[in-house]
């Protein structure tokens, strides 16, 4: 029913996660039912699927998303298993004898099926809704809007569901079977069957709060004017980021010393409009922004700062300069607020022959005199 | 808008001040008289050098002018010949000192220059550390030299040893010899000032431009921070008068030095207590040399050092033992200061995209940071330590004329130009060789109450920022190292003139980035050091220009804007110490901003905006 919508939250890093198999006993981690993304790493993929701990990771690196949890592996097995769907799973592919793109299709709905109409266990369930409170508590708000996103431990790109704009305890149950559901789509059943897996599959569930964009905006980790890589471009405007993206308004500008966080230009943007979420969440409209707001910049030096630090971690991190898409989130406090959408590495100045700057010299004396020949040109 | 300034021959006499030409040296005036010379003068730009002089010059201050007009240009031209520039040239207007950067324009001619510029230049560069070491060493022995001197009253009868020692030298030649030797001791000090000073600055703005052809708009502050030196001599005085507040609470004298008494007072009561006695024999230690640092920019004979008022000081402590008791911590961060530039270091260099790029930024960062401590260091021994007893000297001076009634005051001395007290010290020493009455005593008096007048009359006119025209391009280091004078300032002044001329008023002021970051907060208009303890917790400090020893009134501030200065002028320095917003060469900032105006200051494009009037 959302699937009008873009994804909210894209981080698509990959990473060079260890896999551990000498393990037998379970400990405490593994036996979770929900972790947390800030308690999440790398290696813990294995637990809650890729995605999760991604995100987990990111964090890790100082790169801030939007608030939330994971179901584990481990919770949708408990799932399957105490609710006899494992077995009646097993018992069906015997009766199959084998799966084949011909049978698929049948093999898909009944496997969605079972699980769409299945109930989930309490143990489940409570610890699910008492999670989903802590973040409503986070937020400040009444059944906050929130996503579900599968998340497998291998990945299988593009091939399961994201939900948008779940609210309370009921949708959110209802959209947490739907997404386990998923792993028995038709292409993703039959991707595993290509690949030789088996046709049972465990995925973890992300359910990141939805992000509630007060401010949203683009970040370039080079000053995209000249491909100088030691500032950041800020473009930053009201509401959801498509306002800046498609160039709807002309956005403040900030230019930022990549090195010391300090600002260096601030430009004014004109702002006119924002785009919003339409009360029943489920289209973008454009509405005019007051005067007042227009006329000052959007966002304060310390969420300019902030941005920028987490986009310096980006580019570290992934070593080159980074285009970058954030938000700040109206529900949240300072700096929980400032909030990274989507990564992609910048594409114009990294393609470029990069060229010296300076011309070559024989010694540093040789520079002093040009220096002083050269003088310093008034433009 | 405008693109050119007003000619330096049509600014006009302040009405009753006609003849106020006779105070300064023939030479200073802007003259058509010769229309070769008439023609250079307007031809260029001169710019009112504010950030040496916030006020018109007293004739005998006028020395230490003289003194960096020569030792300045000679270098540039006769000693280094460094390639395209020539020095700066100086003269005076109603009072106030103009100077303009002589530039070569002749291409070959430059190219000739080339050679013995790499000569002896690279002979300077190449053994720095042990030419400063040698600087300072001889730099020592002239102020060693300069403390020896000594003006006494002449003798009524000479002493019998001028006979039977055969001295031969009678006291008033002595009196005129010490003379001329302490005014030759000022030039001499000005001639080891600019020794080194133009090769440091010419090194350093080539790393600041390297870095700005790798790095497009890295704010100025951050290039400095990357050179800077961290032991400068200049912040030692701060640190003595926290070294003394703390040890003030060990010793438990801060009781009585938080009394609110004066300086002499407070004195007195130490020396009844042992641990008294013991801390004021600290604070001797202290005050020679590191209280000889002056309370102005040193350039004035006003201003004076901690030790000429030690109230100015013991305040100070005041302050530092209040702010330790709120258990704040007022050290220098030094460890902190010397990882920062470190890591700023490291992480451009980390940027830098090609093996060119890296060479360049690597070659010319070491040789500016080879540079700097001489150009932190030199200002502490000339300006500070040397000016603060030199004027001291010429108060014992004031002393021989005051006591032969050449001048009412001790203080008029200043009034008279250093060659006219040579003349009013030959009238003295002749007349007491005859023993009939100089002229002196009828000659000055009158003369020195007209040229009060006229200084009164210099006070209230404001100069303009510049006279005549920009150039395309400036090549001397000074100019833009030191004023910094660049195509924005230019600019920003030309638009000063026409907004006087069309009477517009603006709500904003533009200057030059000092040290980086935005503050709003009440502004503080301080003139000079006396009011400085009226800055409140909190304030914009909005001054001329700031010295040194301003530095503990920097823990209160919020951020400060001088009239003049470039990002290497000591309000830029210390403020970046203090990670302190600053905007520097406003060109007119304590006129535009009054006590109490709400103001909001970026420190990085270098606007001030006055948001609410007082």
């Amino acid at each position: 029913m959302f699937n009008d919508r873009r994804e909210q939250v894209l981080l698509t890093a990959d990473h060079k996660a260890h896999v551990d198999l000498g393990e037998v006993t379970m400990t405490e981690k593994e036996k979770s039912i929900i972790l947390w993304y800030d308690e999440l790493e790398g290696k813990d993929f294995n637990l809650v699927g890729k995605k999760n701990a991604n995100l987990g990771e990111m964090i890790r690196a100082g790169i801030r998303t939007s608030p939330g949890f994971a179901l584990t592996i481990y919770a949708n097995d408990l799932f399957i298993t105490s609710m006899g769907i494992k077995s009646a799973l097993e018992n069906y592919l015997k009766d199959l004898g084998r799966v084949t793109y011909e049978n698929s299709l049948k093999a898909s709905a009944f496997a969605v099926n079972l699980i769409e109409e299945a109930s989930v266990p309490s143990i489940i369930t409570d610890e699910l809704f008492r999670e989903y409170q802590k973040l409503c508590d986070l937020a400040g708000v009444e059944n906050v809007p929130v996503a579900t996103r599968s998340s497998g431990a291998i990945s299988m790109p593009g091939q399961m569901e994201t939900f948008l704009n779940i609210r309370g305890q009921e949708d959110l149950l209802h959209y947490i079977k739907k997404t386990w559901a998923s792993a028995y789509f038709v292409e993703a059943i039959t991707y595993r069957m290509n690949k030789g897996l088996g046709f049972i599959l465990n995925i973890g569930v992300g359910v990141p709060k939805m992000v509630n964009s007060r401010v949203s905006g683009i970040v370039f980790t080079l000053n995209p004017l000249n491909g100088d890589r030691s500032k950041i471009s800020v473009d930053v405007s009201y509401g959801l980021g498509e306002a800046v993206v498609s160039g709807l308004v002309t956005p403040d500008n900030f230019l930022v010393d990549k090195v010391t966080l300090e600002p260096i230009r601030s430009k004014l943007g004109e702002k006119e409009v924002q785009c919003v979420y339409e009360e029943t969440g489920s289209t973008i409209k454009t509405v005019n922004v007051p005067q007042e707001a227009r006329s000052r910049l959007s966002i304060d030096k310390e969420e300019l700062k902030e941005i920028c630090r987490i986009s310096k971690a980006i580019d570290r991190y992934y070593g080159k300069p980074y285009d970058i898409e954030f938000a700040i989130d109206a529900d949240l406090s300072f700096p929980e607020n400032v909030i990274i959408l989507q990564v992609r590495p910048e594409s114009v100045w990294s393609k470029k022959e990069i060229k010296p700057k300076i011309e070559k010299k024989k010694d540093a004396m040789d520079r002093v005199i040009n220096q002083l020949i050269t003088g310093v040109r008034l433009k | 808008m405008a693109s050119k300034f007003m000619d330096p021959h049509d600014v006009e006499t302040i009405p009753g001040t006609e003849g106020w030409e006779r105070m300064y040296p023939y030479h200073y005036q802007f003259s058509r008289e010769d229309p070769l010379r008439a023609e250079h003068e307007s031809s260029q730009l001169w710019y009112y050098d504010g950030l040496h002089y916030p006020e018109p010059h007293p004739p005998f201050d006028l020395l230490w002018d003289e003194a960096w007009f020569l030792a300045l240009s000679q270098n540039n031209t006769r000693t280094f010949l460094v390639p395209p520039a020539k020095g700066i040239e100086h003269r005076i207007v109603n009072g106030y000192v103009f100077i303009t950067p002589i530039g070569i324009a002749d291409p070959k001619e430059i190219e000739a220059r080339v050679p013995v510029f790499m000569k002896r230049a690279g002979y300077y560069y190449d053994n720095w550390d042990t030419l400063y070491v040698e600087w300072e060493a001889r730099m020592k022995g002239l102020l060693n030299e300069l403390e020896a001197v000594s003006f006494r009253p002449l003798p009524e009868i000479e002493d019998e040893s001028m006979v039977f020692e055969k001295r031969g030298t009678s006291s008033g030649y002595h009196l005129m010899n010490q003379y001329d030797h302490l005014i030759g001791m000022g030039f001499k000090c000005w001639q080891y000032h600019f020794e080194m000073l133009n090769l440091c600055y010419a090194a350093f703005l080539t790393f600041t431009n390297t870095v700005d052809q790798i790095f497009p708009n890295t704010p100025m502050g951050t290039v400095t921070k990357m050179v800077s030196g961290i032991d400068a001599m200049i912040m030692r005085p701060n640190a003595e008068l926290i070294k003394l507040a703390k040890l003030a609470i060990e010793n438990d004298v801060d009781q009585v030095i938080l009394k609110p008494l004066n300086a002499a007072g407070c004195m007195k009561e130490l020396e009844k207590t042992t641990p008294g006695k013991y801390w004021l024999s600290e604070l001797e230690k202290a005050r020679y040399p590191w209280f000889h640092i002056s309370t102005g920019t040193g350039w004035y004979h006003h201003d004076a050092s901690w030790n000429d008022n030690l109230d100015i000081p013991f305040d100070a402590i005041r302050m530092h033992i209040k702010a330790l008791k709120a258990g704040k911590v007022i050290d220098r961060p030094t460890e902190r200061l010397v990882e920062e530039r470190d890591k700023l270091v490291e992480e451009y260099r980390g940027l830098i995209q090609t093996e060119e790029d890296r060479e360049a930024f690597d070659q010319t960062l070491s040789i500016a940071r080879r540079v700097f401590p001489y150009a932190e260091n030199h200002i502490f021994y000339v300006e500070n330590w040397f000016h603060s007893v030199f004027w001291n000297k010429m108060r014992q001076v004031a002393d021989i004329l005051h006591g032969v009634g050449f001048i009412e005051d001790k203080e008029d001395i200043w009034y008279l130009k250093r060659g006219e007290i040579r003349e009013a010290l030959w009238d003295h020493v002749t007349s007491w060789a005859t023993g009939i009455r100089p002229r002196g005593s009828s000659y000055w008096p009158r003369e020195i109450a007209w040229r009060k007048g006229v200084m009164e009359k210099f006070k209230q006119w404001t100069p303009p920022p510049a006279l005549g025209v920009p150039p395309e391009v400036v090549t001397e280091p000074f100019s833009i190292m030191l004023w910094g004078i660049t195509t924005d300032v230019l600019k920003k002044w030309l638009q000063g003139v026409e907004a006087a001329a069309g009477g517009g008023e603006t709500d904003e002021l533009l200057g030059a980035p000092g040290s980086s970051g935005v503050v709003e907060g009440p502004a503080r208009v301080i003139r000079s050091v006396e009011v400085l303890a009226e800055l409140q917790e909190g304030e914009i400090l909005v001054a001329t220009t700031t010295s040194p020893s301003w530095a503990p009134a920097f823990t209160k501030i919020k951020g400060a804007v001088t009239d003049v200065g470039g990002s290497m002028c000591h309000a830029a320095i210390i403020c970046r110490e203090y990670a302190l917003p600053t905007v520097v060469g406003t060109g007119r900032a304590t006129s535009f901003i009054k006590t109490g105006d709400l103001i909001r200051i970026d420190g990085d494009s270098g606007v001030v905006k006055i948001l609410k009037r007082a």
